[in-house]
């Protein structure tokens, strides 16, 4: 209790009546729902409302009703116990403010209705089925159908759709990664039928080898999987190649692909493991938390890195939601520290979201994970399919719905498209091709491409596509298409869906560990998880195509076949088939003319290799556009 | 073609700041909280970090304690050197045996003897490595940059026809390679930041030349004829967008590196052999440092005398052009060179010579080209050995080297264990100290620290003070600010500035 010379310091109460909206609640949003609102509870107290308020926390009531004097909470604003005031960082409050809580409490402690301190209820979370507005063509792709009202209220008209060449060549790289080859473009520009743009997406869908191939590297980025990398010399990490291809090639539904890598058998556990370097290692950075960090991030869209060592600064999530996700990874009761610092307190395992439902508190982790896959899996969880749709949405667009892609708590610049498509995912049993279809057989997927432009631009208007870059991987499949070289031979064993190990049309660059040319083009290390690679090309890049030997020894080859295959020929068919190949089109006249020149008649392998290289070079070639 | 095709008449250091711009642009992180961070007058615009890879003990080179020469039967912890100590040219600093010309030239530097390294449990070098060139301990939730990487992003290129971050020396197809890519690389900075590998110093011309056995003439015309092509491109209707803007400039750049003067830096046979052979005594043209990697014999590091030499050379010769940060390795391969499991004597007489020479020659020279004053030379590794002790005498750990109870072979005459409670870092130029000793480490086993300790935290706020960086620095990424000194909290230790 203060002393009386104590209470003698006390500002007065204001002298009016006060407004808590417009007077109070500023105070408890600056100064005090850092630690007791929006899901946290310092002291077990919380300001959720006025009941948990008045309630007080673990060392009694917080306030003793219209008399303010006597009130704890004004003893600990006014610091009367040095080792304990209120608010514990920062500054203390004015007498002005003091005078105003005291006021508040004197007058009955009244709270307008409505306002509340707790967690908000967390976006993008629950499943929600906007309508389709009506369309005039019977056909209409979906995400055509739920843009039009967009595009009215943005006043603007979506673009006619690119040109069959340039759209080819889209797909192709979206689809399979690899730029398309000359015989099958042809054919295709030469379908006149009205739906062969489905159709080619279709087939290149069900070109089961090449897609898994293409998307490994999306996933294995996610997933931290490749075949070489840190942890792998100590038995402190482990690969799930085999079982990633597998998922690929079959199209297993991903509500069963998540459930197998948050409940994994061996095959697939490689990913929950995380990577174990040798020695002591943080707490934040335990084989437990790093499992809960990278599960919420990739299948979630949550942040939980900043929690794994204090309340986070930068959302809502607590120490204790980190520890209780990596509870359920834990082998047994998990002490949580904070930031070094052991707390004494353990966690009971739980899923960051208790709207999906109660995790089973099992002493056996086998049923945790089992149940925590279920919990995440089930069809109430929208967030899941949303996460993965606005993670595809940003390949094939260049920006997500949702941005940054690993923040699912931010608004989607249109929800209905990110609701809808999530819904109808589900709906067909998570699969993924199915999705894919849906967003490439789009207009707005057709529309010309527009400048990238800056990712974190808020105001953001969807005009189409936005120009990108090819990956690492794709840059060295499509030389190796132009070149004729592939890769070697695979790094491990994979075994196909019909019982054959090893045996692809090209031994592409996911098949092999990053050389110094993927990397130098930005395939990661996957040290850590990646989501989205960089947009920007470099110097050092640059460097390495411009003098790298590993590019210059596969032009040098690639040539040395294109002169043999075609020693007597006119170099004018040379040039043009290197054309076709690299670019999905022949030479313009004036094009052809300077690159027979430099080619030489006969064509000399110099000439031909520093024709592939400056074709290798344009940005016809590295961008997707 | 209205815009790229006029870039080639621009002056270079127009289009580099254009380079800066676009990647920031792209979202590449932005530094945090600006406004708290103090403005330091830069002492050194360059930094050569001198890499002795694999834990060099401090009482077989810079901190000699008491020798005892190699006697069958004796006990294991009967020596505390191995060498005698040699006088330096600064009184009361006494260095090891094999290092007379660095000796003679302690009278330009700074010798710290407290350097302690962190406490990361179960011994990785590459772990370790990790933590003294980022910084921090990994695994980390984002991907740490490197020293050089930071001094790139922050500082830029000191010349823009120079990659700012060049690394010599280390080729990264050993054992821990995953180990130390994982910290060789600029991280969540961007790869624009990333460092210039060279692994072979001898071979540092073909880097920056064109590819094969292409003439310059023809590299010229095939980029001429790039140029048509591009004017010629149907793509380049699509206007102005930063991703093509980059592609074509970061082309610009990589094409006007390889043919630009500061490119001859990097080859070392214009360098005459007279000078060659001060950092590498006996040098004959054309000489190859390819010693095969067999763990067993103690004959590697005599056979690779002569290669850090030459990364020396290289280092000196790019410093004088303008690079901003410049390391050079022993290089580091589990079991060789400074990793002494077994040895430890023998092998180091060779160790000593392959950096005795270069280094003083390095320091001379950048002193007779009036750079010494403006080039911070940093020499360090990642902890220290022992022959008894395997971390720090009051945090011992698992021991990865058996001691016999009688040292009857010489190969278990040396420094086995890994010792993390003392380390010597030699600094000179860029603003330290001249004949400078701080601190002290005790003249019996345990020979840690007593006084002074400098752990990463304050080395690196030391080295980003020299160049003019607040230890404070953050960039943000994720949302959180990211410091160049762990949660901003190194402090520069000031006693080592003049």
């Amino acid at each position: 209790m203060p002393t009386a010379e104590q209470l003698s310091q006390l500002p007065p109460p204001a002298d009016h009546p006060v407004n808590f909206t417009k007077e109070i609640k500023p105070i408890l949003e600056a100064r005090c729902v850092n630690c007791h609102g929006h899901g946290r509870a310092k002291g077990d107290f919380r300001i959720d409302s006025r009941e948990t308020f008045l309630k007080g926390g673990g060392t009694g009531a917080a306030i003793v009703e219209a008399k303010s004097a006597e009130s704890y909470l004004i003893e600990l604003v006014m610091g009367f116990d040095p080792d304990n005031v209120m608010p514990k960082k920062g500054t203390k409050l004015t007498h002005e403010q003091i005078g105003l809580l005291r006021a508040w409490i004197d007058q009955g402690a009244k709270w307008d209705a409505g306002i509340s301190f707790a967690r908000a209820e967390p976006l993008n979370l629950k499943p929600r089925r906007p309508a389709l507005p009506a369309s005039r063509a019977k056909d209409a792709n979906a995400i055509d159908r739920l843009l039009a009202p967009y595009f009215a209220a943005n006043k603007t008209k979506p673009a006619k759709p690119v040109d069959d060449r340039v759209f080819a060549r889209r797909v192709y790289l979206d689809v399979v990664g690899l730029v398309p080859p000359p015989d099958a473009l042809e054919k295709f520009l030469a379908d006149k039928s009205r739906d062969k743009r489905v159709r080619l997406v279709r087939q290149l869908l069900a070109d089961n080898e090449n897609y898994a191939l293409h998307w490994m590297s999306f996933w294995n980025d996610m997933l931290r999987n490749d075949y070489k990398g840190t942890g792998y010399i100590d038995g402190g990490r482990k690969q799930i190649t085999q079982w990633l291809y597998s998922s690929l090639e079959t199209n297993k539904p991903y509500d069963r692909f998540v459930a197998e890598l948050v409940s994994p058998a061996p095959a697939s556990e490689g990913f929950a493991k995380g990577i174990v370097w040798r020695g002591v290692v943080n707490a934040s950075q335990m084989p437990h938390m790093q499992a809960a960090q990278n599960i919420s991030q990739v299948f979630m869209g949550v942040n939980l890195k900043c929690a794994s060592c204090h309340d986070s600064f930068i959302n809502d999530w607590t120490l204790a939601d980190a520890y209780g996700l990596a509870g359920v990874y834990a082998d047994g009761p998990l002490e949580m520290v904070l930031c070094d610092k052991p707390t004494g307190k353990t966690a009971a395992p739980k899923f960051i979201y208790h709207q999906l439902g109660e995790l089973e508190t099992s002493t056996n982790k086998a049923v945790r994970l089992e149940h925590l896959a279920q919990l995440i899996t089930k069809r109430e969880d929208g967030r899941l399919p949303r996460t993965l749709v606005n993670r595809l949405w940003q390949k094939f667009f260049g920006r997500g719905l949702v941005e940054p892609v690993d923040d699912m708590e931010k608004p989607a610049w249109n929800a209905d498209v990110l609701d809808w498509l999530a819904e109808d995912f589900a709906d067909h049993g998570y699969d993924v091709k199915h999705l894919i279809e849906t967003m490439l057989a789009s207009h707005a997927y057709q529309m010309p491409a527009v400048p990238a432009t800056e990712q974190t631009a808020t105001a953001f208007v969807f005009r189409g596509p936005q120009v990108r870059r090819l990956s690492a991987e794709q840059f060295r499949d499509a030389v190796g298409a132009l070149s004729g070289r592939w890769y070697e031979k695979p790094a491990g064993q994979i075994i196909r869906a019909d019982g054959t190990t090893n045996h692809f049309t090209a031994t592409r660059a996911a098949l092999v560990p990053a050389d110094t040319l993927q990397i130098a083009l930005g395939r990661p290390n996957r040290e850590q998880v990646v989501t989205v690679r960089s947009p920007t090309a470099t110097t050092l890049q640059a460097l390495e195509l411009t003098n790298g030997s590993e590019l210059a020894a596969l032009l040098a080859r690639g040539a040395e076949t294109a002169v043999a295959s075609r020693t007597g020929v006119a170099n004018q068919s040379l040039v043009v088939g290197v054309y076709q190949k690299a670019l999905g089109r022949k030479p313009t006249a004036k094009e052809l003319q300077t690159a027979r020149t430099l080619v030489g008649q006969p064509a000399q392998k110099a000439g031909v290799e520093d024709l592939l290289w400056a074709l290798t070079m344009l940005p016809e070639f590295q961008l997707i556009y | 073609m209205s815009s790229h095709s006029n870039w080639s008449r621009r002056g270079f250091l127009k289009t580099a700041s254009a380079a800066t711009l676009s990647a920031l642009a792209a979202g590449f992180p932005r530094i945090a909280s600006a406004n708290e961070i103090e403005k330091i007058k830069a002492t050194a615009d360059t930094v050569i970090v001198l890499w002795m890879g694999g834990g060099m003990a401090h009482t077989e080179t810079f901190d000699p304690k008491r020798y005892t020469a190699f006697e069958k039967g004796m006990a294991p912890d009967a020596f505390l050197s191995t060498f005698p100590s040699i006088p330096t040219a600064v009184d009361g600093i006494r260095f090891s045996e094999g290092l007379e010309k660095m000796a003679a030239v302690m009278d330009r530097g700074t010798l710290i003897r407290s350097y302690t390294a962190g406490d990361l449990g179960f011994i990785l070098h590459s772990r370790h490595q990790y933590h003294w060139h980022t910084g921090y301990a990994p695994p980390q939730t984002v991907a740490a940059p490197h020293l050089g990487a930071v001094m790139s992003r922050t500082l830029g290129p000191l010349n823009p026809a120079v990659p700012a971050f060049i690394n010599i020396g280390q080729r990264f197809d050993n054992g821990e390679a995953e180990e130390l890519k994982a910290f060789t690389t600029a991280g969540f900075l961007g790869s624009e930041y990333g460092p210039f590998n060279i692994p072979f110093p001898d071979q540092a011309a073909d880097t920056v030349r064109p590819p094969g056995d292409m003439t310059p003439g023809r590299f010229e015309d095939r980029n001429k004829f790039y140029k048509k092509l591009l004017a010629a491109s149907p793509v380049g209707e699509h206007g102005s967008d930063y991703q093509k803007e980059s592609l074509l400039r970061s082309l610009d750049n990589a094409h006007r590196l390889l043919s630009s003067p500061a490119a001859k830096a990097f080859d070392l046979a214009l360098e005459p052999l007279e000078s060659i052979r001060k950092y590498v005594p006996g040098y004959q043209p054309g000489q190859k440092f390819d010693a095969k990697r067999d763990r067993m014999g103690a004959k590697y590091e005599d056979e690779m005398v002569g290669r850090f030499g030459l990364g020396c050379l290289l280092a000196r010769r790019l410093a004088e052009v303008g690079a901003r940060y410049i390391e050079v390795t022993t290089e580091y391969i589990p079991f060789l060179n400074w990793d002494t499991h077994e040895n430890g004597h023998s092998r180091l007489v060779a160790m000593k010579k392959q950096i005795d020479a270069p280094i003083a020659q390095l320091v001379l020279d950048l002193e007779a080209r009036g750079l010494l004053n403006r080039t911070l030379i940093v020499l360090a590794s990642e902890f220290s050995r022992d022959a008894m002790i395997e971390g720090k005498p009051d945090k011992l750990i698992k021991n990865q080297v058996e001691v016999p109870d009688k040292v009857e072979d010489p190969k278990h005459y040396g420094m086995h264990r890994h010792f993390t409670d003392a380390g010597c870092v030699l600094l000179y130029g860029g603003g330290v100290k001249k004949g400078h000793l701080h601190g002290l480490t005790a003249d019996e086993r345990p020979c840690k620290t007593i006084k002074d300790r400098v752990v990463i935290e304050d080395l690196h706020a030391s080295i980003y003070r020299a160049v003019g960086i607040s230890p404070k620095l953050a960039y943000e990424i994720e949302k959180r600010p990211f410091y160049t000194t762990r949660d901003g909290e190194g402090k520069p230790v000031m006693e080592l500035f003049a």
